[in-house]
């Protein structure tokens, strides 16, 4: 009963929304970088969970596979926007990231 | 022979090629490209000689060629607009091509040593191509319009050859009279095409000799005017301006201001005959109008009025340039008194000793650098070719036998004295052939006045004298003179002294006569048009027949009595020699010997003189009264007219009315309209104040707001 | 039994260290807390018997991304930020007030919503059945490379593309100014 997919998947939820709540709250750029690798493993993990009690095969581990390397990437990019904008603008504070508004 | 693109294209195209050539690459070939313009202009002629000894092998007054291809079609439905480009060539047209072509060879050869040096040498010769090139196509053409254009083209060349040495102010002001003074004419010529055209809607030649043989063009008239009438009087008067005929024959004199050969091309061969060629294409419209007694008086008053001012010149230039006027007035005079071959003949032998007459004038101002005639005198020893070149010009266009002039001239003036005295018409027409043998005996003083005063006496200024060398015979400078005063030897036109002994002209005596002939408009019904291709597949079914020569008279009346005509060539003939050999010698007699000093003849009649230095006061008349006072004064009425009457009344009144009408919406405009507009503006404000506040920039406020319409949506869906 | 330990030992890791992450104030923290929470992830896979994927979890995770995020924090001066206006009224999520009442709305509705989905629609469709040991037993390294070879050649051919673009991208995006810097290092030389 513990180890069901309705427990998984409440973990699953429970990331995803704290996920949510680090982009919605946290101010630096980085912090916000940390919830949505939040986000997506908690996707990752909904995607193995439903493999395992699901359909039994494999695709669901390649496709956490996939999200894995694609988050890796995006990782790499955003870090360097982030690092850019610090060299550029001296701050990583996500208010104070808004020159398209003026 | 077939006449098609590749036998006919090439007499125009030579010269035109050369033109392309030199006028874009002249100046990096060597001599400028001089060339360029001599080969096509060669190659021309070979290929015009060819059309010349088919025609002449056919032997037939009324043969003729027509070919047509479509320019282009804009015709809707039953509204027919086409124009068709082609040539028209019979035995006149046939005839001026090879003198144009011949002349024009003879002129580029002379060109090159006249202008050997020159600083506008290459631009002198690509104008002579170009000029040429369309005075072949202006023969060629099967219409008016399509003459028209040459001939505009040529006004073109004649205006940039006038006016080559164009930083001299008087070339300028000469070229641009010249070419305003034609304008004139054009203008008038214009008209009359599009007459013809608005009534028959083609201006073909065999067209209008067909509309005027089914009499399409009766009881159509143009301002109360007859149509034939009408448009007989514009197209001559592009004669009068293209030909130099009074009143518009102040700009020729002034022409001269061109290079020397230039001149004899103008002046000679080409444009002034152009006119007159016109005229005798035209001339069953000329008839059929009406318009030949006013042909008649035009001519005989410009023949015997440019000859007396000839009189008195002392430019050899100007003395050349009265005399062109004067003989294109005895040709003008032949088209008006119906003498179509003679004046036809006329425009071929004037077209040559004219053009020898110019080349060995620029012989002489180019040995002496000089063409005051009081200067010069004594020169037959140095310059002994071009003075016997010379002499023989003189003799033609003084009409003694043997030479050119005789045959021609007096021929026309033979069947002027038909035409005003023995026909049985209005006496004044008397007038014509009077005016016309008054010239007869001027023309023949002024020219040997010209020859005394330069090449025989004493020389009058020992300095130009010695300034001169003695000449040799050179290919460039003396082969075109030699030539051409060859054939001023009448032989070749008349045919009646030693015609048999000609090859060529063979057996058939007179071919000159026979040949050319005024187009008898009932043979242009019914014809068909073939096209102008490759191939030659219609031949023409005229059966060959020896023709005879037939007078024709300028006027609609009684056939012309053969008898009557014989007497009236007899007169005018026994008149015109002896009036000629009696102005020669007594030229020689006041000029050489000095039996009486022109100079007391001048002071006695001085009043005349001075008229006849001031040409008759036509120039002062035309800038004075026409300019000055006409076209000046209607400008100044128009400007007046447009300040005072149209700007005040109209301009200003409807400026009140908008003013009003202005004031009105912007009332409207302030008071309704604005305040809409502030409406609006205050309701985006109040919505401004709302949504300013959700625009905060911040994304952390957008996903917030993202991310409560995902929980709306969802629990739409879901509950 | 081991199961049972450490899905529950991988569950409360996970757990604890994504709140540590929302909450810690400090960015150092909570990235050193991101780390455990995805090798909580990575047990959590391996009580799926994911034992490939719970590796690549730790090696491209824990080993390299997390490491790149704790160089972008010290890079960047590790600082963070607490809300700098306190207005009652302001619209604007600041930390303290309105923005977290609006976060705690949103996360409950969400939560709310997605444990809803689970009663009512999936949990009915899917069969439950405990977990074969077996088949945890059983490597899927095998089977996925063959999978990863035939089936998904392509997706795994674009990820590499991809990967290549991302990274080459990143490096240009992060390189200072070639003109501002060499000038930098032109001067410092001399």
């Amino acid at each position: 009963m513990m180890m069901s997919l309705a427990s998984y998947l409440v973990i699953s939820a429970f990331l995803f929304l704290i996920g949510i709540a680090v982009i919605l709250s946290r101010k630096s750029l980085i912090a916000i970088l940390l919830g949505i690798e939040l986000i997506l493993n908690a996707a990752a993990l909904n995607f193995v969970t439903y493999s395992r009690f699901g359909s039994q095969d494999l695709d669901g581990h390649i496709m956490t596979l996939f999200i894995i390397v694609v988050a890796a990437a995006e990782a790499a990019v955003g870090l360097a926007i982030v690092i850019r904008h610090f060299q550029l603008k001296e701050t990583i504070h996500i208010d104070e990231v808004s020159q398209l508004k003026e | 022979m077939d006449y098609t693109v590749s036998t006919i294209a090439p007499i125009f195209l030579f010269p035109f090629f050369a033109f392309v050539i030199n006028a874009f690459l002249g100046r990096k070939l060597p001599k400028d490209g001089n060339w360029v313009s001599l080969i096509g202009i060669l190659l021309s002629f070979v290929f015009s000689l060819r059309v010349f000894f088919d025609f002449m092998g056919k032997y037939d007054t009324n043969f003729y060629v027509h070919k047509v291809f479509n320019w282009f079609d804009l015709s809707v439905g039953d509204s027919v607009f086409k124009i068709d480009l082609g040539i028209y060539l019979d035995n006149m047209a046939v005839v001026m091509l090879l003198m144009v072509t011949g002349v024009a060879s003879l002129i580029h050869i002379f060109s090159i040593w006249y202008m050997s040096g020159d600083r506008r040498h290459g631009r002198f010769f690509v104008f002579l191509s170009l000029f040429t090139s369309a005075m072949i196509g202006l023969v060629l053409a099967n219409n008016l319009l399509l003459l028209f254009i040459f001939w505009e083209i040529m006004g073109f060349c004649s205006y940039s050859l006038i006016g080559i040495y164009y930083e001299k102010d008087k070339a300028g002001d000469a070229s641009l009279k010249a070419f305003m003074t034609t304008r004139v004419g054009d203008v008038l010529f214009l008209l009359g095409i599009l007459a013809i055209w608005a009534v028959i809607g083609s201006v073909d030649y065999v067209d209008i000799y067909k509309a005027i043989a089914e009499g399409t063009f009766e009881s159509v008239t143009v301002m109360g005017i007859g149509m034939t009438t009408f448009a007989a009087f514009t197209i001559f008067c592009g004669n009068i301006g293209k030909s130099a005929q009074f009143p518009l024959q102040v700009w020729l004199p002034d022409a001269m201001m061109g290079p020397t050969p230039g001149s004899a091309l103008i002046h000679a061969a080409t444009m002034v005959a152009a006119g007159c060629y016109l005229s005798l294409r035209m001339y069953p419209l000329m008839e059929a109008g009406g318009l030949t007694p006013f042909i008649a008086f035009i001519g005989a008053i410009t023949a015997f009025g440019a000859a007396t001012i000839a009189l008195v010149q002392k430019d050899l230039k100007a003395v050349l340039a009265y005399s062109t006027i004067s003989q294109l007035g005895y040709m003008v005079l032949g088209i008006g008194v119906g003498s179509y071959n003679a004046a036809f003949m006329h425009v071929i032998t004037h077209a040559i000793f004219k053009a020898c007459l110019f080349m060995s004038a620029g012989s002489i101002i180019h040995s002496v650098h000089e063409q005051m005639m009081p200067k010069l005198g004594g020169l037959s020893k140095k310059l002994p070719i071009t003075f016997l070149c010379m002499v023989a010009c003189t003799l033609a266009i003084s009409g003694v036998p043997f030479f050119t002039g005789f045959v021609s001239k007096d021929r026309i003036l033979g069947d002027a004295i038909y035409w005003g005295m023995m026909a049985g018409q209005n006496k004044a027409f008397a007038i014509v052939p009077i005016l016309g043998f008054l010239g007869a005996i001027l023309t023949p003083f002024y020219m040997t006045r010209m020859m005394c005063l330069i090449f025989l006496g004493k020389p009058r200024d020992q300095h130009v004298y010695d300034h001169c060398h003695q000449e040799h015979f050179s290919l460039t400078q003396h082969l075109p003179l030699v030539i051409l005063s060859i054939f001023t030897l009448g032989v070749f036109f008349s045919g009646a002294l030693i015609g048999e002994w000609v090859p060529v002209f063979g057996a058939k005596q007179e071919w000159f006569k026979v040949l050319i002939e005024a187009p008898n408009v009932n043979n242009f019904v019914d014809t068909i048009k073939s096209s102008f291709g490759f191939s030659d597949s219609v031949t023409s079914s005229m059966s060959v027949t020896k023709a005879t020569y037939t007078h024709q008279l300028g006027y609609f009346g009684p056939n012309p009595d053969e008898h009557g005509v014989h007497q009236a060539h007899f007169i005018g003939a026994i008149l015109s020699i002896f009036l000629a050999i009696g102005s020669i010698i007594a030229s020689y007699l006041v000029y050489v010997r000095g039996i009486t000093d022109p100079n007391k003849w001048a002071n006695t009649f001085a009043p005349v003189y001075r008229t006849l230095v001031n040409k008759y006061y036509f120039d002062d008349f035309y800038l004075g009264v026409v300019i000055q006072k006409g076209l000046l004064g209607f400008n100044k009425f128009l400007s007046w007219f447009d300040m005072g009457v149209y700007d005040r009344i109209f301009i200003d009144g409807w400026a009140k009315v908008n003013f009003f009408f202005v004031r009105l919406a912007g009332w409207f405009d302030d008071k309704v309209i604005d305040s809409l507009v502030d409406l609006n503006g205050i309701i985006v404000k109040i919505f401004n104040v709302i949504f300013r506040k959700l625009q905060t920039g911040r994304i952390q406020w957008y996903l917030v707001v993202m991310f409560f319409s995902l929980v709306f949506i969802n629990y739409y869906f879901l509950l | 039994m081991f199961h049972k330990l450490l899905f529950i030992m991988s569950t409360v890791l996970t757990v604890a260290s994504a709140l540590v992450v929302l909450l810690n104030k400090n960015i150092m923290h909570a990235c050193i807390a991101l780390l455990g929470s995805l090798i909580g992830i990575a047990g959590l896979y391996l009580t799926l018997g994911a034992d490939f994927v719970a590796a690549t979890q730790l090696m491209v995770y824990v080993g390299g991304v997390v490491i790149l995020m704790l160089f972008a924090v010290m890079l960047t001066g590790g600082q963070d930020f607490v809300s700098k206006t306190q207005k009652l009224f302001d619209l604007t999520p600041n930390m303290g007030n309105a923005t977290s009442y609006s976060v705690g709305i949103v996360s409950a509705a969400l939560f709310g919503m997605i444990i809803y989905g689970l009663t009512e629609s999936s949990l009915s469709s899917i069969p439950k059945k405990d977990i074969d040991p077996n088949l945890i037993e059983a490597s899927t390294l095998e089977r996925l490379g063959e999978l990863l070879l035939t089936d998904h050649v392509l997706a795994f051919e674009i990820s590499s593309v991809l990967l290549l673009g991302a990274l080459v991208g990143a490096a240009i995006i992060a390189r200072p100014d070639r003109s501002t810097s060499s000038s930098a290092n032109t001067s410092e030389e001399q």
